[in-house]
């Protein structure tokens, strides 16, 4: 039974056509009456029931409990970085170094590519510690080291998939298979959006490549269409379609626009039907969107400091750029920033895929803006109410990569679910603080592990969602984005 | 905004339903179905039903619901509600005690409803969907006929459907609407049918023709159409899955599109739908398969294939191995089954392992999620099916009918391989990026319980490009037991992982049993990180038959060809495992592939009768069962889906759900009665089903709404009006093209790739890319469109296409600002705009004139005077504008790269073409109405 999706069609059709029949009749299909939802109070009062409907069904709506985060930047390092040279400081694996791989830890597992008995590999980085809390930060981030105290480690990370895309898909829809809504999905249909001449779910992708798991990870799976991430790009339109044809002005397409609703207005007078109306606003909303979209995809008009700041070149595909469109999207009330950076899958297969060189490549690409996103929400006051959210799609091993049994030109660490380490700051999560603790050589979660699903079960939390409770009815049963998993992760809230 | 109005009226939809179940017995029986199912579903079954089963008491099944609890007492006792603890729960004074746990008690006519069934003793009903659609008998025909012809007076009733719909309309104090106009009519009817517009060819005979039949005759003129299997095609692969690439990471290219081909033609054919099914679930099983025939088992082939370096293939291939379950109960039965994967049916008594005696008929194909998507069909050149012909030949004349066929099947297949993935035990070597068989110089690998009872032959599909032969022995063990034999791999041209392989065969000792065999292989030339070879697969042959026979040499040699010959087309298909090969299915364990409990056989479930003896317990006997008369769901579920892509809404709303949790319909004897014609009458044949439909008068209604009709109706369940809905991607698409005249008819054939924006495809690790198509094919209908997982075509997913990963049986219309920008700004819709402002302006006349006409050739009639009005301003102030700005005409009017239109006067060109793009934006443009 769909009934949320019933009830919600059916809200839609009694709610335009009363509001406009009653209340709003006379300024149909006109331009000049400015934004068509808010000027005729369309979205009514508000509502505790996230399934109470109004016609935009990206309207803002109020979250089941009243939480700190109001909207959501999350940072996937598509590849996995490794945790061993970032934030899990394992002095006693660095001893290990160069040993043959104690067979009890390759018993009965499966790894992608190790074969045989591997050496141990201890970190290829310095590590020290910084701030109040004394946080263990590798050298590979100095920048973040100096923001210590506001950052909330999860050191004990697992989950169950070892290939990318699967686990990119579970990381991001809860499911290792195609076909699931994404967490950002998941969020925009239960909060909507605070801006409505921006779509409500922006993903931005660098280094290059969408993510192994393809446009799926931020898919709307059995959702409405409506609530997919919309995919920014920095070359050509920022929105596929946004711009005008050649030849056409903003006053022409203003215009057409007026002629299409005018038509579309008097179609409605003659069938009735409430998509109608629908579709005059939506045209509307296109016709702001052309001019709000790439105003906020622009980092030109950026003061200088803030270039500085970022490490941003306007006009570029870069993570910096993508991190500066990120605080810019948040402030514009966009609900949920997702960012993609291709190019953390560190084997130690060639110079570019090893955890010594490669790995503090990327590190050196996308250390400084994160640091700046950080610092930046903060000097504006967004932090409280953003989550921001760092990691991988899974760990990386304490053992060398031996693919085909052979020692690897580079240092590389093969794929690992057993550990791995995810951070957040900001909206309702405590600052300066460490989760959950890896045996000696991180190899394995001991204290305060914490699985995929207790991410996003958390993240849902700080948004103001009990993940139990919020469902979608599909296929004659309730999902939800943690499946029959996850528990929040009281220890980290504020 | 009010939620509780809208479950009001759903229950209100359900109470009529109830209504009529109700009546249909004795009133004081309370009926299970009906009454007592929808009061458990809603109130208990969360907790005791098929996942949780508090305190021991469940209420899915009879025998469990009964049986005793953890208490020691049974729950209820029939016949005895006093002493029923199910019923005394209900009203109990402690909190803690009553029921349901934590909220709001029953009401009490639901408290009665249930005291009165355990008093009538507690009996179960099957729900009405699990039981077979019964014979209904039409209401009120004949009733008023002669009534009415004493008045002179006309009915509006054209056919058995309109009964039906004015009897409910009656109960509801509905009426319902007149005819639509005529051109609105064909264009629905044209839209519905073939999913595109009528030509202005087809619109103006059909206005002129005003004899009795002319719209009977245009519905036939439709039915034959070619295009016809071009738009059920449409719906059909979304269901299918159908996709031009693989899935996952890579996302790699896979040639199925003949499938697509195989659907379109069935759909042309009108070919009855349960041997259509039959086809595409078991068409390897029918006695000497056609090769359309194989192509149709490509339908359980679109299943994602994971290409991804370090995946456990077995992983994947239970992956798909779900999914061909789930999507065969989705499609075919209407019918949630998915849930059952993890324990038994959380609403409908369907038990947890019956999913996997299920699973068990699709367990047995050879696919084993390996990059060539194996096993495939391989279809030869025109000169090289000679050869085939040939061998064919040489066979029939020389060998029995079953090794001929035997031999034929070897030449199309190559099957059953034996994969890489079979070893384990490696000893310097491994799977190179988990696929292909690489071992180094003197290193060994193991092939567990190899199949070579009664097998003769060993054929190697190998690469070596090391420049020396690679010597492969085989030892019988242990890597250093008996050697069997010793064989020479010399060099090769092709080989490796991206072309196809070379083929060597080799002559085994006399085998029985099954063998562990260790493949040692030695190449003392290459260096020691270098493997020897790159091995693809081996398959176990017996001796080419025929031995003695005159060309027996020959006959041989043209096999080995043929083997070798690079086929130019493949399609994946199933193809069942060989005895040797064949695997037990076992119950997982909480739904995890890894945990596998106890062995089960092929069977349906028992709700349904099980499987009937006389069938076979394959897929041929799944498939004769789904497509049976017996089975309750399948032309319900059938003929749903037809009327869900007529009318907009399904009779049953949730096309994906028949099952207790799904919506009850909103006219259950329109849907038997279309359910047992489709099975009696029609054959089960389609175009009979659909001429039925749109031929009523409740089709041709017309679909303008009022304020009391949406009030009491919005969704349009009782039909007072004809259906409005959006059109969907594909349609909306190809009417584009239709109306500017740039349609291109060509049928079948490979994917296309119409113009698309940069930046689209970017998957890692994946060298393919959008190659714009040439001429025509950039103007084929949407259907055509090249269809990747990781990148669908842009326009077509703005307008709710599916992803094609796993089954769709419902899109699920939006309404957004993104298919606004679509439909202005996508340069496809850019071009189309300009194409159509060409048509207006070959037309003779002014401005207004040309107006008129783009209008009419979009929407099929003639503009109001106030639309007319509205576009004729337009296009002066755009004619002002572009006047003084030629440039910018220019610019618009350079997009288009067919010089064809090579305007004289550039102002008006302009101007039209931003009129006509308006045409193209229009609500009623992209809506049948």
């Amino acid at each position: 039974m769909k009934i949320y999706e019933e009830a919600q069609t059916t809200a839609l059709n009694f709610e335009t056509r009363r509001h406009f029949l009653k209340q709003c009749t006379t300024g149909l299909g006109m331009m000049a009456m400015g934004s068509f939802l808010q000027s005729c109070n369309f979205l009514g009062g508000n509502t505790s029931d996230p399934l109470a409907n109004t016609g935009n069904p990206l309207a803002p709506k109020l979250p089941q409990f009243a939480a700190k985060a109001k909207s959501v930047i999350y940072i996937h390092m598509a590849g996995a970085p490794s945790q061993l040279e970032l934030f899990d400081y394992k002095p006693e694996l660095e001893k290990l170094h160069g040993q043959l791989c104690p067979q009890s830890l390759l018993e009965g597992k499966k790894f992608a590519f190790i074969r045989g008995v591997p050496k141990m590999l201890g970190t290829r980085a310095k590590f020290s510690q910084h701030g109040q809390s004394g946080a263990w930060i590798s050298d590979m981030v100095p920048y973040l080291q100096t923001v210590a105290d506001e950052v909330s480690f999860l050191k004990a990370m697992y989950t169950d998939q070892f290939n990318h895309a699967p686990a990119q898909l579970l990381m991001h829809t809860g499911s290792a298979r195609l076909g699931r809504p994404s967490i950002g999905s998941w969020v925009t249909y239960g909060l909507g959006s605070e801006n409505a001449n921006l779509p409500g779910y922006v993903v931005l992708a660098s280094g290059g490549k969408n993510p192994d798991a393809g446009k799926s990870a931020w898919g709307s799976g059995f959702l409405p269409s409506v609530y997919q991430g919309v995919q920014c790009r920095s070359k050509g339109d920022p929105v596929l379609y946004i711009s005008n044809p050649d030849g056409v002005s903003g006053d022409l397409r203003k215009q057409s626009i007026e002629a299409i609703n005018a038509i579309n207005q008097k179609e409605y007078e003659e069938f009735k039907d409430p998509e109608t109306l629908a579709r005059i606003s939506q045209y509307e909303m296109a016709f702001r969107m052309q001019t709000s979209v790439p105003e906020v995809m622009d980092i030109k008009n950026e003061p200088e400091y803030i270039h500085k700041m970022y490490g941003t070149k306007p006009g570029e595909e870069s993570f910096a750029n993508n991190c500066l469109l990120a605080r810019k999207l948040v402030e514009q009330g966009v609900r949920f920033v997702q960012l993609f950076d291709w190019g953390w899958d560190t084997h130690g297969t060639g110079k570019h895929e090893s955890v010594d060189i490669g790995l503090k490549e990327k590190c050196m690409e996308s250390d400084q803006p994160v640091t700046a996103l950080l610092m930046d929400l903060k000097q504006r006051g967004l932090l409280d109410e953003t989550l921001v959210v760092w990691g991988g799609e899974f760990g990386r091993t304490p053992m060398q990569e031996n693919r085909g049994g052979l020692t690897q030109a580079f240092y590389g660490r093969d794929h690992h679910t057993e550990a791995f380490s995810v951070w957040m700051v900001g909206g309702g999560v405590k600052k300066g603080y460490s989760h959950g603790e890896t045996d000696e050589i991180g190899y394995s979660g001991i204290k305060g592990r914490t699985s995929v699903f207790d991410l996003q079960a958390t993240i849902m939390q700080c948004l103001g969602f009990d993940h139990e409770k919020f469902t979608y009815q599909f296929q004659g049963r309730p999902f939800r984005l943690t499946d029959v998993h996850g528990s929040v992760i009281k220890e980290i809230l504020a | 905004m009010n939620i509780s109005k809208i479950l009001y009226i759903t229950a209100g939809i359900g109470a009529l339903a109830v209504g009529y179940f109700a009546l249909s017995g004795n009133s004081d029986e309370i009926d299970y179905s009906t009454q007592v199912k929808p009061i458990l579903n809603k109130n208990c079954i969360a907790c005791h039903g098929g996942v949780k089963k508090q305190g021991g008491f469940s209420v899915l099944f009879r025998e469990e619901a009964l049986g005793k609890t953890k208490s020691g007492k049974p729950a209820i006792i029939p016949g005895d509600p006093e002493h029923s603890d199910f019923i005394a729960r209900l009203s109990h004074s402690d909190p803690e005690e009553r029921m349901p746990y934590k909220t709001a008690p029953l009401k009490k006519e639901e408290i009665e409803i249930l005291t009165k069934w355990v008093k009538q003793g507690a009996k179960w009903g099957e729900h009405w969907a699990f039981t077979r659609p019964k014979e209904i008998e039409v209401p009120n025909k004949g009733m008023f006929a002669g009534f009415f012809s004493w008045f002179g007076g006309k009915k509006w009733e054209k056919n058995d459907i309109d009964y039906f719909v004015s009897d409910k309309l009656e109960k509801e104090g509905l009426k319902h609407a007149d005819q639509a106009e005529k051109g609105v009519l064909l264009r629905r009817v044209s839209l519905d049918l073939i999913g595109l517009p009528p030509t202005e060819k087809q619109l103006n005979d059909f206005l002129a023709d005003n004899s009795d039949d002319a719209y009977e005759k245009a519905v036939d003129q439709l039915l034959q159409s070619p295009q016809f299997g071009e738009r059920w095609a449409g719906l059909w692969l979304d269901m299918a899955r159908y996709s031009d690439s693989k899935g996952y990471e890579k996302d790699e290219g896979r040639s199925i599109w003949k499938y697509r081909d195989y659907v379109i033609k069935a759909f042309n054919d009108n070919m009855p739908y349960n041997q259509f099914l039959t086809e595409q679930l078991a068409g390897d099983l029918l006695p000497n398969p056609t090769k359309s025939q194989y192509i149709a088992t490509a339908f359980h082939r679109n299943t994602m294939n994971n290409d991804e370096g370090g995946t456990d293939d077995e992983e994947f291939r239970t992956a798909a191995l779900l999914d061909r379950v789930n999507t065969t109960w989705e499609m075919f039965q209407g019918t949630t089954f998915a849930c059952v994967q993890c324990h038994s049916h959380p609403y409908d008594p369907i038990r947890h392992d019956e999913y996997y005696k299920y699973l068990a008929f699709f367990n047995n194909t050879r696919d084993e999620d390996v990059p060539d998507d194996s096993p495939f069909l391989r279809e030869f050149k025109s000169e090289d099916s000679t050869k085939l012909v040939a061998l064919k030949t040489w066979l029939k004349t020389n060998v029995s009918d079953k090794a001929s066929a035997e031999y034929e099947q070897k030449v199309r297949f190559l099957e059953p391989k034996i994969h890489p993935h079979w070893g384990d035990q490696f000893v310097n070597g491994f799977l190179a990026d988990n696929k292909y068989l690489s071992v180094r110089n003197g290193g060994t690998v193991r092939f567990k319980q190899m199949p070579v009872e009664g097998k003769t032959r060993l054929m190697v599909a190998y690469g070596n490009k090391t420049g020396a032969p690679t010597r492969m022995e085989v030892h019988l063990g242990s890597p250093d037991g008996k050697q069997l034999m010793a064989i020479r791999l010399d060099t090769t041209g092709k080989g490796g992982w991206t072309n196809s392989w070379d083929y060597k065969v080799f002559d085994l000792p006399k085998l029985s049993g099954k063998q562990d065999w260790f493949l040692k292989f030695t190449n003392p030339k290459v260096k020691p990180e270098e493997s020897t070879c790159v091995i693809g697969y081996f398959i176990l042959l017996d001796d080419f038959p025929g031995k003695g026979k005159a060309g027996y040499e020959t006959g041989q040699q043209m096999f080995m060809d043929l083997v070798r010959t690079d086929p130019a087309i493949t399609t994946p298909v199933m193809f069942e495992n060989p005895a040797d090969f064949t695997r037990k299915t076992q119950v997982f364990d909480r739904g995890s592939w890894l945990t596998k409990g106890k062995e089960v056989q092929p069977d349906v479930p028992k709700i349904f009768g099980g499987l009937p003896g006389n069938l076979p317990k394959n897929r041929l006997g799944l498939a004769k069962w789904l497509g049976s008369k017996e089975n309750p769901l399948t032309a319900r579920v059938a003929v749903n889906r037809f009327w869900e892509q007529i009318f907009g809404v399904g009779l049953v709303e949730t096309l994906e759900d028949f099952g207790t949790q799904g919506f009850t319909p909103s006219n259950p004897e329109l849907l038997d009665f279309l359910a047992t014609r489709f099975m009696n009458e029609y054959n089960w044949q389609p175009k009979e089903l659909l001429k039925e439909i749109v031929m009523s008068a409740t089709y041709q209604q017309d679909s303008k709404a009022n304020a009391a009709l949406l009030e009491k109706d919005p969704m349009n369940r009782f039909l007072a009006r004809g259906p409005r809905v959006r059109l969907n991607a594909e349609q909306i698409r190809d009417q584009a093209l239709l109306v500017s005249g740039l349609l291109s008819y060509k049928m079948y054939g490979k994917s296309v790739m119409p113009y698309q924006p940069d930046g689209i495809w970017n998957s890692p690790y994946s060298g393919m890319s959008w190659r714009l198509s040439d001429g025509e094919d950039q103007w084929r209908r949407a259907v055509y469109t090249y269809w990747r997982r990781s990148g669908p075509y842009p326009s077509l997913m703005t307008f709710d296409g599916g992803s094609r990963e796993v089954c769709l049986a419902r899109r699920i219309r939006t309404n957004t600002p993104l298919q606004a920008l679509t439909t202005m700004n996508d340069p496809v819709y850019v071009e189309c705009s300009k194409f159509l402002a060409k048509r207006m302006l070959q037309e003779n006349g002014d401005t207004e004139a040309q107006i008129r006409k783009g209008y009419r050739l979009a929407l099929s009639r003639d503009i109001t005077p106030q639309k007319l009005e509205v576009l004729l301003s337009f296009y002066q102030n755009t004619y002002k504008t572009y006047q003084q700005k030629p440039k910018e005409a220019d610019k618009l009017l350079g997009i288009c790269k067919d010089d064809a239109i090579k305007p004289k006067n550039i102002p008006s060109t302009a101007a039209m073409t931003m009129v006509a793009s308006a045409i193209l934006n229009l609500d009623e443009f992209i809506t049948k109405q």
